[in-house]
């Protein structure tokens, strides 16, 4: 017998599957309901340590818009079928395109792209799931209205909605994302349509400049959660600042990440320093500049010896703090003096600016990061092991230094004994640290895919044993993750989802809630 | 008798005001833009592919004379570290004319 679907949802048969897919097709174009194993590849490729059956879609639908929405989720709770919605798609390294769950028929909102609004004067924005950074980029400078995006690493191919979402991070003095959100629609199970805050209320045109509205603040629990369909998300921007001034400090010795954080935290919370600042470890950085097989080969983690020699060859620290100031040309003055007084104090660090760095390749990325401009320079960390494996490892810290440390030497010591390297930064927040470190593994190599999965794990485990959670996490893992947070949390966010979605017909498995 | 009355008024207002609720939102809807879309295969490529592939993230792509159907096929599926491209992101039209750009030999370098 010929299978007509590549895979079917949890316990509904393909009859029942069948039905709903005509039923899918009567609401939206025949070209918007994919089924085909060659219409459903691109949602199958994922950089986890997993087979790609476990996280293959039954179908795709390209809805454009609310009512098409209100539309799928009535035939969706009717035929018990299960839906993965994505905005742009591309959460690389948490699961990418792909649903949690194998037969999950993913909501593609790609094509639901419109920029609704962008306010010059209050500064914010208010968008369609679809609209990518690159967009909305091109959008702004088209109508001059000097602005400017925060946006993760991936940028151009990205969006605000999805990362938002998932409660990414960027690099500008708005890196935090979701600090900046405020007011979104949602569509719910039962096909209503929220908007929160200022939004619910008739005429209201205070629903991008106000976030709380009146009662209880509903935003949060749409983020990292499967309680509704956003459809419209709204966020402010920051005004173009007269003038920029990029750097990057050098620190030579791993321990030095302790007087690093000292020295920042007083920076960052005082707004010396406005933005996400990063401290990137000498192999995040490497693989825009040197080759991994350059300087070691065959199995095992890569020597710190070889390590020094790359920072030598390649004009490296061990640890390189990427920050910037913003402001008129007087204030960045002023503030740059505070920094270089502040870094300067016990002599290990080497400051850099523009003037000195303006060829380096991981400068000249950090720097466009950390003004919102577009750059897919990161994914070169992909070119290090080769293989195309990638599992972001991303446990919050605080901002102390010695916290810093033990979380670095605890995740280097685990992955080596994986044959892992250690490929780390540190992206500061107000008062917190996302630790960020991206697994690395050749996912063409059987062996090296099981020991991806066992060292990861492991790093969850002895991670949350100590009292260090995770702040976001891929497909394969977020069940592990939510036990980590305890019983107490997970049945909340279990009674929150019987609530609003009895049938269970929302991306069951996100975050760990069904 | 009259107390249920105007409990049901009170109730035929809510459900008035929810749908011109509804129609002001609609309506605000209806005054933006129509949805993006790709002017042509050197937007495509200027606005995805460059910014891996013009940086040494990725190999040279232009000028090769690669198969389109084998550009179509790696952008579809992905290739380690390339993530794979939605028909939702860059519609089956678009990625013809794209594969043509890149494949043509251009006169310039
Ligand atoms: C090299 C590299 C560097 C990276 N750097 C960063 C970084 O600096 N910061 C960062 O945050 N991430 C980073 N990432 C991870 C990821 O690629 C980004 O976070 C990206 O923005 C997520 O994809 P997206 O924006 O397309 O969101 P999507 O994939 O569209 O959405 C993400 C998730 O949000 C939920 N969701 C999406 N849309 C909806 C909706 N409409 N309603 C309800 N739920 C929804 C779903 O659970 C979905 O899986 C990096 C990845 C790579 C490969
Ligand atoms: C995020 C970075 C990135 C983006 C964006 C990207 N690619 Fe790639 N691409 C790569 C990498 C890396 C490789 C090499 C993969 C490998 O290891 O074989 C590659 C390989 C390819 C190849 C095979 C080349 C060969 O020599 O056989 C083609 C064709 C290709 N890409 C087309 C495209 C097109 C078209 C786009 C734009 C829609 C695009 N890529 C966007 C990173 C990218």
């Amino acid at each position: 017998m010929t299978r007509k679907y590549i895979a079917l949802p949890q316990g509904v048969s393909e009859k029942d599957f069948d039905a709903a897919i005509n039923n899918f097709r009567k609401v939206l174009s025949d070209d918007a309901v994919l089924t085909s194993a060659e219409q459903l590849a691109p949602y199958i490729k994922t950089m986890m340590p997993v087979p790609d059956a476990d996280h293959t879609p039954s179908a795709a639908l390209l809805a454009t818009t609310v009512e098409q929405i209100q539309k799928i989720v009535a035939i969706c709770n009717q035929y018990k079928v299960p839906i993965w919605m994505i905005s742009t798609g591309k959460n690389l390294g948490y699961g990418s395109a792909a649903p949690a769950e194998r037969g999950q028929v993913v909501l593609d909102l790609k094509r639901m792209n419109r920029i609704l609004e962008v306010d010059k004067d209050l500064a914010f924005a208010l968008v369609e799931p679809g609209v990518t950074y690159q967009q909305l980029y091109d959008y702004i400078k088209e109508h001059k209205l000097g602005l400017w995006l925060s946006m993760p690493a991936p940028s151009a191919i990205a969006g605000p909605v999805g990362n938002t979402l998932d409660r990414g991070v960027g690099y500008t003095p708005y890196g935090e994302h979701f600090l900046f959100a405020c007011g979104m629609e949602v569509v719910l199970a039962n096909g209503e349509v929220l908007r929160t805050g200022m939004g619910s209320m008739p005429n209201s045109n205070t629903w991008q400049v106000f976030k709380w509205g009146y009662g209880p603040y509903l935003d949060g629990i749409f983020t990292q959660s499967n309680y509704g369909i956003v459809t419209k998300f709204g966020f402010w921007l920051m005004p173009e600042p007269p003038a920029f001034k990029p750097f990057v400090i050098q620190y030579q010795h791993e321990e030095d990440i302790v007087e690093i954080v000292e020295t920042i935290r007083p920076l960052r919370i005082s707004g010396v320093i406005p933005n996400a600042v990063v401290i990137a470890h000498a192999l995040y950085e490497a693989p825009v500049k040197a080759k991994r097989s350059d300087y070691v080969s065959g199995p095992g983690s890569i020597p710190d010896e070889a390590v020094y020699r790359i920072m030598k060859d390649h004009k490296l620290g061990i640890w390189n703090v990427y920050a910037a100031l913003y402001g008129t040309q007087e204030q960045i003055d002023v503030n740059w003096k505070i920094v270089t007084q502040a870094f300067g104090q016990s002599g290990k660090a080497k400051i850099l600016t523009e003037q000195e760095a303006a060829e380096d390749p991981a400068f000249v990325y950090r720097a466009k990061l950390m003004r919102g401009e577009m750059t897919l320079t990161e994914f070169s960390l992909y070119n290090w092991r080769g293989g195309g494996g990638s599992m972001w490892f991303a446990p919050v810290s605080q901002a102390r230094g010695s916290e810093t440390l033990k979380q670095m030497a605890l995740t280097k010591q685990i992955l080596a004994k994986y044959g892992l390297d250690y490929s780390g930064e540190f992206i500061v927040g107000m008062r917190d640290m996302h630790h960020i470190v991206d697994v690395l593994y050749d996912k063409t190599d059987p062996e090296q895919t099981k020991a991806a999965y066992q060292c990861f794990d492991e790093l969850l485990t002895e991670f949350s044993a100590r009292g260090y959670g995770t702040y976001r996490v891929n497909t394969a893992f977020m069940d592990k993750v939510a036990e980590t947070y305890g019983p107490v949390q997970r049945k909340v966010h279990k009674t929150l989802k019987k609530a609003l979605d009895p049938n269970g017909i929302l991306a069951p498995g996100k975050s760990g809630i069904r | 008798m009259k107390k249920t009355r105007s409990g049901n008024y009170i109730v035929g207002c809510i459900i008035a005001i929810f749908f011109v609720a509804g129609n002001a939102w609609s309506a605000q809807d209806e005054k933006t833009t129509p949805g993006f879309a790709w002017k042509d295969g050197a937007e495509i490529y200027a606005k995805i592919c460059a910014y891996c592939h013009d940086v040494q993230v990725g190999p040279p792509i232009r000028n090769r004379e690669l198969p389109a159907a084998y550009i179509r096929a790696v952008v579809r599926n992905g290739r380690f570290a390339m993530p794979a491209f939605r028909a939702a992101e860059i519609d089956d039209e678009s990625l013809t004319k794209l594969a043509e750009f890149i494949s043509r030999r251009s006169t310039q370098p």
